[in-house]
């Protein structure tokens, strides 16, 4: 369950994007074209964008708050980030990525089960397919137990046949680890299968 | 090649391989600053980096001669504890060490500049504190830029003479680097004992440019 | 959190910086080893010498490591920046200038152990053309008429001052001036007059005999007094005084002067 309340605006030369949103369900969409702020909307909540102005709360934690001049480095939120291109670091192979964040080390066997991702680990991070880096991406960010799992178009890299594999992957995460989701897209059959509340961005 | 080239080309690459190795941690820590933080001053602090690029290199010696002299406090600091920098391998290090540093400097700066910020931040909302992101992030990725940059401090570093001259002389057995001692010998009207070393300087440059260009291969996929 | 690394690319990493660790381990410890020497003997003697003189002190110290064994290390380069080094603390334990300005900068800043200071050696200016013009006279060059003249440097060099001072004598500068090629030392005017890029120069006299130019003229000591060029020697104050004393004391001494009058110096009571 998510209590996520926001009320932000975000200045980027002719581009202003506000939210005001409150939220207590396990899975957030949000919709928007392109260019309507979707990832900026993320970068913020995860503390790698800094907001003009406004707050943003999480049940009781304040993370940001223009007005109280709080900003909580992303490091301390405890808030799991999937990006579009996963960003796994190049520089490590799979099962050192998903080590990477501060984990509990029994959560590395169940996450692998999970995601299946037994043959993936020894691999170089390069050569695998687009789905395949979204699944390492999701366990990374899931192995630091996150109070909520960010996705940003966890489906744009991968091809349309192999979306129905992915989907499943994350309704499991919904169901098996109860990890609330905020899901952006631009798509919005994507989120008829999975969110419980829709937020849409844009004109 | 006589037994005195040869020692004066070991004493060369010693002093600037110890020079590189001694010039990397903070050269480090200066071309990440300027590429990933802003603060006040950071123009000021761009202009001392590139000084002993720009000044002419005796320049450099002079000032390096002032400050480790028995005029300034840092030179009489050293002196009460017993150290000598002047006229010994020291300063030799020395100048090769601020002369090179703003090349290296720049090359790790480019290099870091280079690695998406993204994976920073992914880090960071992974938990890892800013030293960790450091070591186990930035400077992975930006490695082939901080070698080559240690590679071009390297090279500049065996053909240093107008500091090196100016702080630690050109005494022989001592301070007689490749590069001071090619001056030296024409100066004194020896041009034939010269070009051995100048033979020695010019196999060392094609090393440097080898290697380096072996660093830039290995980054083509 | 520790990161487990495991591939084969990771693994060549690793290895390769082990190796570039170990290399620069190495040579930290033989440069710390080369440092041993300066550290535990006490520093050999240190003489900073003018240029022009440093290859009579090289046959010099020779001869004085047969008798004495005690080998004098040559610091040789332009007076102005040998001296300047002396004045910041340079630990030199003898100097021989090429002129008197040098050393008297040096004696300003109190580093010249008093009482020590004297004539070491004298010298003359020549006038060398290169070995293949025909025909030339020191008329020729007072008179102007020529096109290209190298002289060290007239403000900075020794050589060149004296150059400059001498022209001006002849009333002969303000023709000259303008066909100056300064150079910043006398072995740069040298291969220039070689080269047969220059039409004369000016050097010393000492210089001259081992080069590959044809001297043309020489101003003597008697004729042109108040080109009174003289290399001042001195110790210099630190823990090398007592050995520049004795080596000094050499200089002075009738096999040192063989070695200075067969390479054209001339002595110091000469006026």
């Amino acid at each position: 369950m998510i209590d996520l309340s926001i009320d932000i605006t975000m200045r980027q030369g002719e581009f202003v994007l506000t939210v005001r949103d409150r939220a207590s369900v396990e899975v957030l969409g949000v919709l928007g074209p392109s260019g309507s702020g979707k990832t900026s909307l993320l970068e913020s909540i995860a503390g790698i964008r800094t907001p003009d102005e406004g707050e943003i709360r999480i049940g009781d934690r304040v993370l940001f708050s223009s007005a109280g001049n709080i900003d909580l480095p992303a490091r301390d939120r405890r808030i799991g980030y999937v990006p579009q291109d996963a960003l796994l670091f190049p520089n490590m192979n799979v099962r050192a990525n998903i080590n990477f964040g501060r984990h509990v080390e029994g959560d590395f066997e169940s996450l692998v089960k999970i995601l299946d991702l037994q043959d993936l680990l020894e691999r170089r991070v390069t050569n695998l397919s687009g789905g395949e880096k979204q699944r390492v991406a999701i366990a990374r960010a899931l192995m630091t137990r996150p109070s909520i799992l960010l996705l940003d178009e966890p489906l744009a890299g991968v091809d349309r046949e192999r979306r129905d594999v992915i989907l499943p992957y994350i309704l499991r995460i919904r169901k098996e680890l109860h990890v609330p989701l905020i899901y952006v897209t631009h798509d919005e059959a994507e989120l008829n299968s999975i969110a419980d509340r829709v937020l849409r961005l844009g004109r | 090649m006589s037994a005195e080239t040869w020692a004066i080309a070991r004493f060369t690459v010693l002093m600037a391989l110890l020079a590189t190795t001694l010039v990397l941690p903070p050269a480090i820590a200066v071309g990440w600053l300027l590429a990933r933080k802003t603060f006040p001053g950071k123009t000021l602090l761009e202009t001392i980096v590139s000084l002993p690029l720009v000044l002419p290199p005796v320049a450099t010696g002079l000032l390096l001669l002032w400050l480790f002299g028995r005029r300034s406090p840092v030179g009489q600091a050293l002196d009460a504890i017993g150290i000598d920098v002047i006229f010994t391998w020291k300063a030799v290090v020395l100048s090769m060490m601020v002369i090179s540093f703003p090349l290296v400097a720049r090359s790790v700066r480019a290099g870091i500049e280079q690695v998406d910020r993204r994976y920073e931040h992914i880090a960071a909302t992974l938990g890892a504190g800013s030293f960790r992101i450091l070591r186990t992030i930035t400077l992975p990725l930006a490695s082939r830029g901080i070698a080559a940059g240690a590679v071009l401090g390297f090279s500049r570093a065996l053909g240093e003479f107008g500091a090196t001259i100016m702080v630690a002389g050109a005494i022989p057995g001592r301070t007689r680097t490749l590069a001071v001692g090619i001056y030296t010998l024409v100066e004194t009207g020896r041009e034939d004992a010269a070009w051995s070393l100048l033979i020695v300087s010019a196999l060392l440059a094609f090393g440097a440019i080898f290697v380096s260009n072996r660093l830039i291969a290995e980054g083509r996929p | 959190m520790a990161v487990v690394a495991s591939t084969r690319f990771r693994a060549k990493r690793v290895l390769r910086m082990t190796k570039l660790l170990q290399l620069l381990a190495v040579g930290i410890t033989v440069a710390t080893a080369f440092s041993t020497p300066v550290a535990a003997q006490p520093p050999g003697l240190v003489a900073s010498v003018a240029t022009s003189v440093y290859d009579a002190l090289d046959e010099i110290a020779a001869l004085y490591r047969a008798t004495t064994g005690v080998t004098v290390a040559l610091n040789a380069g332009g007076s102005n920046t040998l001296a300047r080094q002396i004045v910041e603390g340079a630990k030199a334990g003898l100097f021989i200038s090429a002129d008197e300005i040098q050393m008297d900068a040096v004696e300003k800043a109190g580093r010249i152990v008093p009482g020590t200071r004297l004539r070491l050696l004298t010298n003359e200016l020549a006038v060398v053309v290169p070995q293949s013009t025909q025909q030339f006279t020191l008329a020729q060059l007072l008179d102007g008429r020529i096109a290209r003249l190298a002289m060290g440097e007239p403000g900075a060099v020794p050589a060149g001052v004296y150059g400059r001072r001498w022209l001006e004598h002849e009333g002969a500068w303000r023709r000259v001036e303008s066909k100056v090629i300064p150079f910043p030392t006398v072995r740069a005017v040298l291969s220039a007059v070689e080269a047969g890029r220059v039409d004369a120069g000016i050097v010393y006299r000492t210089d001259a005999t081992t080069s590959a130019v044809r001297v043309v003229g020489t101003m003597s000591r008697k004729d042109h007094p108040y080109l009174d060029i003289a290399y001042p020697a001195a110790v210099i104050v630190g823990p090398s005084e007592q050995e520049a004393k004795r080596f000094l004391e050499f200089l002075k001494g009738p096999a040192a002067r063989a070695v200075f009058d067969r390479r054209g110096f001339g002595r110091p009571d000469e006026r």
